[in-house]
């Protein structure tokens, strides 16, 4: 369904992406893994053409965009089809959690208000909100606004939502509660690409998993390809490192 | 006759100072009207460092904020008329040039100083919202100019207004300047009827009691609109 080829990327002189490719099919749970600063995010915002790549082709469905010079129309078609879930949750802070969820449905994607506040509502009900339509994002705890966040995505009914590192924001307590909601979409057989630290969401939601490291992709597989059995050294000092405790037993 | 005030002539210089309100709020209406899309949109062009544009108006900040007003009063009422009546007699245009209404010199002066404060004042009001809110928007599928009207804007005006509210009272303090092109304002109007019986310090009180009245009214307008748009920070839950 999504195809990504050959994507670079530089900040100046610090090349962040040196030629990735990804391929996503439909209900894919896809979560990238890799140390800070091999090109996850940077990887996500591309393909949403937050970030603009320095070269690559991105192939959605039908249609095939070069990610350096997209037309504003590819660029608007393409953001149609995604969804993004904001690291600091970005919510609109002069609007209501409701009003968050609806705007891109009533402005971006011109759906009548009245069927837009519908979609709004359910989409905060999935993700436990009902209590809080009217709540503005300063009223609302870190957990709530990554809740509406999703939220905001959901409605949106894209053919992918793009999670980037969804929970690296929040105090430990309330990174379960974001964790469960995106388990739940993820069952409903949402295509998702997510950016994460949280192991446990890797092994246990994802179909496959990429690790990257130094901007290119070094291995990917299944959970349990990468947790189990890795290939790459790389691959194996990297899941040392963040998950100690499986390791202590050889020592 | 010259020992205490001049009861009679304080209250009626009160409405003669009164009745130069309109002219005074016109001027300023008008360069707000001007200067706040005008400085807007430069504050952007340096936010954005769009190539020349944002030098210029970098320049032009500078040059404004860092010369008195009344000097620009006095270069635009002594140029303004010296390069319109050349262009009149080159294309046998027969105006006479001293003619012209002196408001138009205030439109002009006090849009040009207006214009550099707004810059300023939207600049850094825009940089208070994070790019973040933007990057949210175009990522739901809003249009850059929808992002920036329905999203970064009012969350910028709100941060903005307290410093407009003052640019816009200044704004109002410094048309007073206008007598010296003979503007038919609140002050000029004042010392005109005092002249005629050298009542100056009545007529000082009425302009002083004008222009704070005038002001205070402003600022309360504003202060109720912030209010109004601020309703979505710090409401309690």
């Amino acid at each position: 369904m999504l195809k990504i080829n050959e994507i670079h990327k530089s900040f100046g002189k610090n090349e962040i992406l040196k030629g990735v490719d990804l391929t996503i099919d439909k209900g894919d749970v896809v979560v990238i893994l890799g140390p800070s600063g091999s090109g996850k995010t940077t990887l996500l915002r591309c393909i949403n053409f937050l970030e603009k790549a320095d070269s690559g082709m991105a192939t959605f469905g039908e249609l095939q965009v070069n990610l350096h010079d997209a037309s504003k129309k590819d660029i608007h078609t393409i953001r149609q089809k995604t969804a993004f879930v904001f690291q600091n949750y970005n919510l609109f802070n002069n609007k209501n959690a409701l009003e968050n969820v609806t705007e891109g449905l009533v402005i971006g994607r011109k759906i009548h208000k009245t069927k837009a506040t519908d979609i709004g509502k359910k989409a905060l009900d999935k993700v436990g909100l009902s209590d809080k339509y009217n709540s503005y994002p300063s009223q609302l705890s870190g957990g709530q606004q990554q809740r509406v966040g999703i939220a905001r995505a959901v409605a949106l009914n894209p053919d992918i939502i793009l999670f980037d590192e969804p929970t690296s924001a929040l105090d430990p307590e309330l990174v379960g509660e974001v964790l469960t909601v995106m388990k739940n979409i993820a069952n409903e057989g949402t295509t998702m690409l997510v950016v994460t630290h949280e192991m446990s969401f890797a092994k246990d939601v994802a179909n496959r998993v990429i690790f990257m490291d130094g901007g290119v992709v070094v291995e990917e597989g299944t959970p349990h390809d990468i947790f189990i059995s890795p290939k790459e050294e790389r691959t194996k000092k990297f899941l040392k490192r963040v998950l100690p405790e499986d390791y202590t037993f050889y020592i | 006759m010259s020992e205490g005030l001049n009861y009679t002539f304080l209250i009626d210089t009160f409405f003669i100072a009164l009745s130069g309100v309109p002219i005074t709020l016109l001027v300023t209406v008008v360069a707000l009207l001007i200067a706040l899309p005008l400085g807007f949109l430069l504050a952007l062009t340096r936010i954005n460092q769009v190539p020349v544009l944002n030098w210029f108006s970098r320049i032009y900040v500078s040059f404004v904020r860092g010369t008195p007003i009344i000097i620009q009063i006095f270069i635009v009422y002594a140029s303004v008329p010296l390069i319109l009546s050349l262009f009149f007699e080159r294309y046998n245009i027969n105006i006479n040039v001293y003619d012209i209404n002196p408001i138009w010199y205030a439109f002009i002066v006090f849009s040009f100083s207006t214009t550099a404060i707004l810059i300023e004042v939207f600049r850094s009001a825009l940089s208070t919202v994070n790019k973040g809110q933007l990057e949210a928007a175009q990522s739901v599928g809003l249009s850059n100019l929808q992002a920036y009207l329905r999203i970064v804007i009012p969350q910028a005006l709100v941060v903005a207004l307290p410093n407009i509210c003052t640019a816009t009272v200044n704004l109002i303090k410094a048309t007073s300047l206008g007598y010296a092109m003979s503007l038919q304002e609140i002050t000029l109007k004042a010392k005109v009827a005092a002249n005629v019986g050298y009542n100056y310090v009545e007529a000082y009180i009425d302009i002083f009691l004008v222009y704070i009245i005038l002001c205070s009214l402003v600022e309360y307008g504003f202060k109720l609109y912030e209010k109004r748009l601020r309703r979505y920070k710090y409401v309690s839950a």
